[in-house]
């Protein structure tokens, strides 16, 4: 059985018009790395907050369909309950720290405290979600005195910490700096490794070629493609849709590079192969 | 880190007293000097508090709330001894200005209860951590909502000061005039108000979504991370201060 399925979704925000999302039918297994692209306002963020209940239990308005995950209805669970099986990461790190904890352990400790875990295993939990998003040396700093990649990680690990069995991540790393963002996401490698459901909106398609196993392509609040990166990448009129492909499916794209089924090559390591090829035919 | 907390973190006897004792310490201490009346009992309250402010290592921070407290105990002292009908002995006079006995002797009154309210309380905030008061108060009943607001507060008033200052900065860079007269200052706030208040409610929705992405609404008992201070002659001092506050009663009684 799959992991989450989303059957006809749709929802407008109270006083809009537009759906938001369009009828979305699809479904995602165990361990799979998703990530969502898309133009603004194409419903990738509204996508995330339905997908851990804060649509339509946060934010009000008119909902339809429905996202089950591990058979439970997101639409009839509690936002607590939603919380054990789907942690959201959100785009602004400050925002994310509750700013009533004076260390990182504490910060960490808030979630399992709202879901009265024991301390002892609270302890073991945080030292472990430390030491896999590789941010031990921070456990008794302020979370305030941060780095915006060093609190995203915080975040990351805060939610880690509730044992979640999907993340949900609402382009993480748009407000960091290239150091930030490779350290989230070296630290988001590590949890998929781990056979954890990651759920990921990215616009740095580069990021997504490299570590997701399909990409969902929304536009107007409905889905356009939900296909591995090499196949989604390859598509024609990605930039209308407002996507811009790796570069290195431009390079290839630009010297018609691509491999037997005319897909183009996505990452570093695939375009390499392919001029290999190229250049071992002449 | 920025934070509006006065708490001192020091190791002393004083912080290792819990915040209860610490509570019912500060509200005898307060009580018993209004039931007896006696103003020699309420300058021995103040100076108690005084001494364990200072024991504790916290009289610098105390010197500030002094400082703003000494503007409002000098125009007590004046108003009382200089500016209320009905007084005939005087005292001294200065210019055109009679100070008067009777004024003076209500003044100090008033004087030694504020110093001993503000010295008692004082000496909780100095010396308990935020964390500690308001974890101690959850687990008695109060709402977990209320504690994490009152506990907030300390940290994002200050970030939201910093979120002024960015924006002043940057309002400031695009040719604002933020420094002169009172005018301009005032003309240079209203531009400051729109974003800081816009800026405040989007990262208000936002934090409210990280929280329920915490379950902060879950209906349970909740857990705490941050161990219970447990002071070890918590119920003898407790008895103490129980025994202080009957026997203020009776000598007033009496």
């Amino acid at each position: 059985m799959s992991k989450i399925i989303v059957k006809s979704l749709k929802y407008k925000y109270p006083l809009t018009e537009a759906l938001a999302l369009n009828g979305l039918t699809f479904q995602i297994e165990r361990g799979e790395f998703i990530g969502i692209i898309g133009r603004n306002g194409a419903g990738k963020s509204t996508l995330c907050a339905a997908l851990s209940g804060l649509v339509p239990h946060f934010f009000k308005g008119a909902y339809g369909g429905s996202i089950l995950i591990d058979g439970i209805n997101v639409k009839e669970s509690k936002l607590s309950d939603i919380a054990r099986k789907v942690g959201i990461v959100f785009q602004n790190p400050f925002t994310q720290m509750t700013g009533a904890k004076d260390s990182v352990t504490e910060e960490l400790a808030f979630g399992m405290e709202n879901l009265a875990i024991p301390k002892t295993e609270m302890v073991r939990r945080i030292d472990d979600a430390l030491r896999l998003l590789e941010i031990e040396n921070l456990r008794d700093k302020n979370p305030f005195e941060l780095s915006g990649g060093q609190m995203q990680r915080v975040a990351i690990a805060s939610i880690l910490v509730m044992l979640p069995e999907v993340i949900v991540l609402d382009e993480p790393t748009s407000q960091l700096d290239p150091q930030g963002t490779e350290e989230v996401f070296k630290a988001i490698k590590r949890l998929s490794n781990q056979g954890m459901t990651i759920i990921m909106v990215e616009h740095k398609t580069e990021k997504i070629a490299e570590y997701a196993d399909r990409v969902m392509l929304l536009d107007q609040g409905q889905i356009v493609a939900f296909d591995p990166p090499a196949k989604l990448f390859s598509l024609s009129n990605l930039e209308e849709r407002g996507v811009r492909p790796p570069v290195f499916t431009r390079v290839a794209k630009g010297l018609d590079i691509h491999d037997q089924v005319g897909l183009y090559p996505v990452t570093l390591e695939s375009t390499v192969n392919e001029v290999q090829k190229v250049y071992e035919s002449h | 880190m920025t934070s509006i907390s006065l708490y001192v973190d020091k190791k002393s006897i004083v912080h290792d007293v819990d915040f209860l004792t610490k509570l019912i310490y500060c509200c005898v201490f307060i009580v018993a000097p209004i039931i007896t009346g006696a103003v020699i009992l309420g300058t021995f309250s103040f100076l108690v508090s005084l001494i364990l402010i200072i024991s504790a290592g916290a009289l610098k921070k105390l010197m500030p709330i002094a400082a703003l407290s000494l503007f409002v105990l000098l125009s007590v002292i004046i108003i009382q001894s200089a500016f209320i009908q009905g007084y005939h002995d005087v005292l001294f006079t200065i210019g055109p200005v009679h100070f008067y006995r009777e004024g003076l002797i209500h003044a100090s009154s008033i004087v030694v209860r504020f110093l001993d309210i503000l010295l008692a309380f004082s000496l909780i905030v100095l010396t308990t951590h935020p964390a500690d008061m308001v974890e101690t108060l959850q687990r008695k009943g109060l709402s977990h909502r209320i504690g994490y607001v009152i506990l907030s507060v300390f940290q994002i008033i200050p970030q939201m000061a910093q979120t002024m200052k960015t924006i002043s900065d940057a309002q400031r860079s695009r040719g604002l005039e933020t420094e002169g007269n009172i005018f301009i200052r005032a003309k240079a706030f209203l531009p400051l108000i729109g974003p800081v208040v816009i800026n405040s409610l989007i990262g208000t929705r936002e934090r409210a979504m990280a929280l329920e992405a915490r379950a902060f609404s879950a209906e349970v008992k909740h857990t705490y991370f941050r161990d219970e201070p447990v002071y070890r002659y918590k119920t003898p001092v407790r008895l103490i201060l129980l025994l202080l506050l009957i026997v203020s009663i009776a000598w007033r009684l009496l």
